[in-house]
């Protein structure tokens, strides 16, 4: 067992530390096995925020965020049926061991978790005649209690359903890196190989189908995406939080450009360096106050407040920005 | 085994049933505005935008050295936190939509998960600090209405009368405003403080919901009962009384059934203590009343729908069996009455089984013929359709050439009211437009 480096670090002294090792590994003096628990979390978080950074750029600007909420609680069921190929259905060896998943358990799980809940939500419109919005919010809902209850009732744990939304990166374990890198890459390939058809079928849906791009073929691909970067970053900040990794610093990054690619390149800065900070302050507070935070509800913070001084320094450069606060209800908001 | 009644009148038992369903019966007439406004979604983040008060307001209550004993302080600290909370985020949702020109669900989507992140950050400070009190914190997560104690629900029962009081006050607005929101404005209504008054319900029917329901799944009891009630009623006071009742139900149902199986598990695994949430089983049982609703309910639902549609398509294809034999005046066998119909052999064959047995036609060896019935009701499809497309010609100045197939469909449609009206208005003609002679009546 190594005694972790971090210990006693503040915020700066946490970065100066990440520094020497860096450099301790690229010459070789530190191997794979001797990351300790801080830099697993780092480069999870990293992976975890350039994934949905990639993945939620796509979604923010084809207005399905709402879609990802949607699959973020459904993707419980998800978790359960890998959960349950992983450990070949035997709940009972694996009672008190972490969920850990296998990648192709993963990536079963989240086609068929992707493929349900667009089905189910489909079928509840065209078939059984609800409103759409109603339609969400009945299958979601419903998928995430049986859920919940599966969950429980299966491992007898009655904690595993608070992790699976709160996630829990102080459990981040070496293996965890692999899938999740994975996944990364996965996003990755998808991304740069149909980047100009998914830049068509967003901004131009009727020219796209003309020259023959299906948009919702690319709609299903972008669910699975949603689903199986869900599922990798379960682990480490929860169903929930994911959603915030996904919308928050794409919208950040729109704030600053009109263009595609400098959002992606953007919101990619913007999620891995709050990554970082994130990780460094929980740190921080440990050493300085000894409370030991979330990890992953401080990334979602500092999220936050990026996005928060963002809109300021936007709203700064136009003139009597004093008025934007007033309090005026929009007929969107209250019509739908 | 409890008997269901015990619920009502144990005094450890009484208070979780009562707490969930005074907080089902709430969140489902909100419901009923939200969902008629179209605005389930709203619930949904306003629902996760109350995380981190509630849990401000658990902090402060360590912070003052309460423990969980300090029911009716702690209730009130966590119903204000939750309060304020929901409402700043429905403030941020209207900034960012209004001003920033953000999406509406990029802008509900952002409120709900960052508002959620601060609260799972509240949350591990609860957790480290005030260890006593992290129970309550994972409660308002998927509510467990188990441990709560009476003070909990006089102090819920009195913001449901107050919620229930107010919607009666001003259900003539809220109805005005759902429906027609220009016409409310012309007639006077102050727009803003109705919708003002409805946010707060929402905000209301949220922290009095979270209890026992949870945060998470929060939503499901705005969306569930009001859609379920809206398959048997048109009427919008009624569907409030059908979506009340469906909430007292789930939210009974919900908390028994939860308590039983809990039992249960306890029972079968002693040395593990394994409690169901309550929310999650009242949501299921909230979705399986409007999943049955949807399929079931009568007129509207799915099942009723798919039997209307095949009811009529029956008769569809009876009446143009009984028009093919009519025109072409003579018996004919199966195979040329098929050739004449969009339909396979079976199906004409069943079809001219039933067309048999109400004396319609009749068999003799292999072919069919009309009876008398049968010639009179064949002339009275042919009627209606030749009379449809003379008033489509003369009347509404439609091609002679299109005419047909208009007709074709509603010669299934015409009741006898609209045939004599026709008859009246065309002057009992002879001839359709084809020059073919129309049937005397």
């Amino acid at each position: 067992m190594y005694s972790n480096p971090y210990n006693n670090t503040n915020f700066f002294e946490f970065f100066l530390q990440a520094f020497w090792r860096m450099i301790g590994f690229i010459k070789g003096d530190l191997s794979y096995n001797s990351l300790v628990s801080d830099e697993v979390q780092l480069i999870v978080l990293t992976l975890v925020s350039a994934s949905t950074a990639l993945v939620g750029c796509l979604l923010v600007l084809r207005k399905m965020t709402m879609l990802a909420n949607s699959l973020s609680h459904t993707i419980l069921i998800g978790i359960v049926v890998a959960f349950l190929i992983t450990t070949r259905g035997s709940i009972e060896s694996s009672h008190d061991a972490n969920m850990t998943i296998n990648l192709s358990a993963m990536i079963i799980a989240s086609i068929a978790t992707a493929f349900l809940t667009t089905f189910l939500t489909e079928f509840f419109v065209r078939i059984l005649k609800l409103q759409e919005d109603a339609s969400i919010g009945i299958v979601f809902t419903f998928l995430f209690a049986l859920g919940i209850i599966l969950v429980t009732t299966l491992t007898r744990n009655a904690h595993l359903g608070t992790e699976v939304v709160m996630g829990n990166v102080d459990a981040l374990q070496l293996s965890d890196i692999f899938p999740i890198a994975m996944i990364f890459l996965l996003n990755g390939v998808i991304i740069s190989l149909f980047y100009k058809e998914f830049l068509v079928s967003t901004f131009d849906p009727l020219f796209s189908s003309a020259i023959g791009i299906s948009t919702s073929f690319f709609n299903y691909l972008l669910m699975f995406q949603v689903a199986i970067t869900a599922i990798g970053a379960f682990r480490s900040v929860g169903v929930l939080m994911v959603l915030a990794f996904i919308t928050v610093p794409p919208l950040t990054a729109r704030i600053f450009t009109k263009h595609f690619s400098t959002m992606l390149l953007l919101s990619l800065m913007i999620g891995i360096g709050s990554s970082w900070i994130g990780v460094a302050f929980s740190r921080h507070i440990l050493t300085i106050h000894d409370i030991a935070l979330s990890t992953g509800g401080l990334v979602v913070c500092v999220m936050t407040v990026i996005f928060l001084l963002s809109i300021f320094t936007f709203l700064f450069r136009k003139p009597n920005f004093l008025n934007k606060f007033r309090m005026t209800p929009s007929d969107e908001l209250l019509n739908g | 085994m409890e008997s269901p009644l015990n619920f009502f009148f144990d005094p450890i038992l009484r208070a979780p049933t009562l707490g969930s369903m005074l907080m089902c019966l709430t969140a489902s007439l909100v419901g009923v505005i939200v969902f008629l406004r179209k605005r389930s979604l709203l619930g949904e983040s306003l629902s996760h935008a109350s995380y981190p008060g509630v849990i401000l307001g658990v902090v402060i209550a360590g912070y003052i050295g309460l423990s969980d004993q300090n029911e009716a302080v702690l209730s009130l600290l966590v119903l204000i936190g939750g309060f304020f909370s929901a409402l700043l985020g429905l403030y941020s949702i209207n900034f960012l939509e209004n001003n920033l020109k953000i999406k509406a669900d990029s802008a509900l989507c952002v409120i709900l998960s960052t508002f959620f992140g601060v609260g799972i950050t509240l949350a591990s400070f609860v957790q480290f600090n005030y260890t006593n009190l992290y129970r309550q914190v994972q409660s308002y997560l998927y509510g467990q209405a188990a441990t709560m104690t009476d003070i909990n629900v006089i102090i819920y029962g009195i913001l449901t009368i107050f919620v229930i009081v107010t919607i009666l006050l001003f259900l003539k607005e809220i109805q005005v405003l759902t429906f027609d929101r220009i016409f409310s404005k012309t007639i006077g209504i102050p727009i803003v403080v109705i919708d003002m008054i409805f946010f707060i319900l929402i905000v209301l029917a949220v922290i009095i919901g979270i209890r026992s329901v949870g945060v998470v799944l929060m939503s499901a009891m705005f969306i569930a009962p009001a859609s379920a009630a809206r398959q048997y009623t048109n009427s919008f006071s009624k569907m409030f009384i059908i979506a009340g009742f469906f909430g007292l139900l789930c939210g009974f149902l919900g908390n028994y059934l939860s308590v039983e199986i809990s039992q249960y598990l306890a029972h079968i695994y002693p040395n593990e203590r394994v409690s169901i949430p309550t929310g999650p089983l009242i949501v299921l049982i909230a979705s399986l009343v409007c999943f049955w609703s949807l399929l079931f309910a009568p007129r509207q639902g799915l099942l009723f729908r798919i039997v209307r549609i095949a009811k009529f398509k029956l008769q569809t294809l009876e009446e143009n069996v009984l028009k093919t034999l009519w025109r072409r005046g003579e018996p004919l066998t199966l195979k040329d009455i098929q050739a004449y119909q969009n339909g396979n052999i079976f199906t004409m064959w069943w079809i001219l089984n039933l067309l048999q047995k109400r004396k319609f036609i009749a068999k003799s060896s292999h072919t069919y013929y009309l009876t008398d019935i049968g010639k009179i009701v064949a002339a009275k499809i042919v009627r209606l359709h030749r009379l449809w497309e003379v008033y489509l010609a003369n009347y509404l100045e439609i091609g002679v050439e299109k005419v047909h197939k208009s007709a074709e469909e509603m010669e299934h449609v015409l009741t006898p009211e609209l045939e004599k009206e026709l008859t009246a208005f065309l002057q009992d003609p002879v001839l359709d437009p084809h020059h073919q002679p129309i049937p005397a009546k």
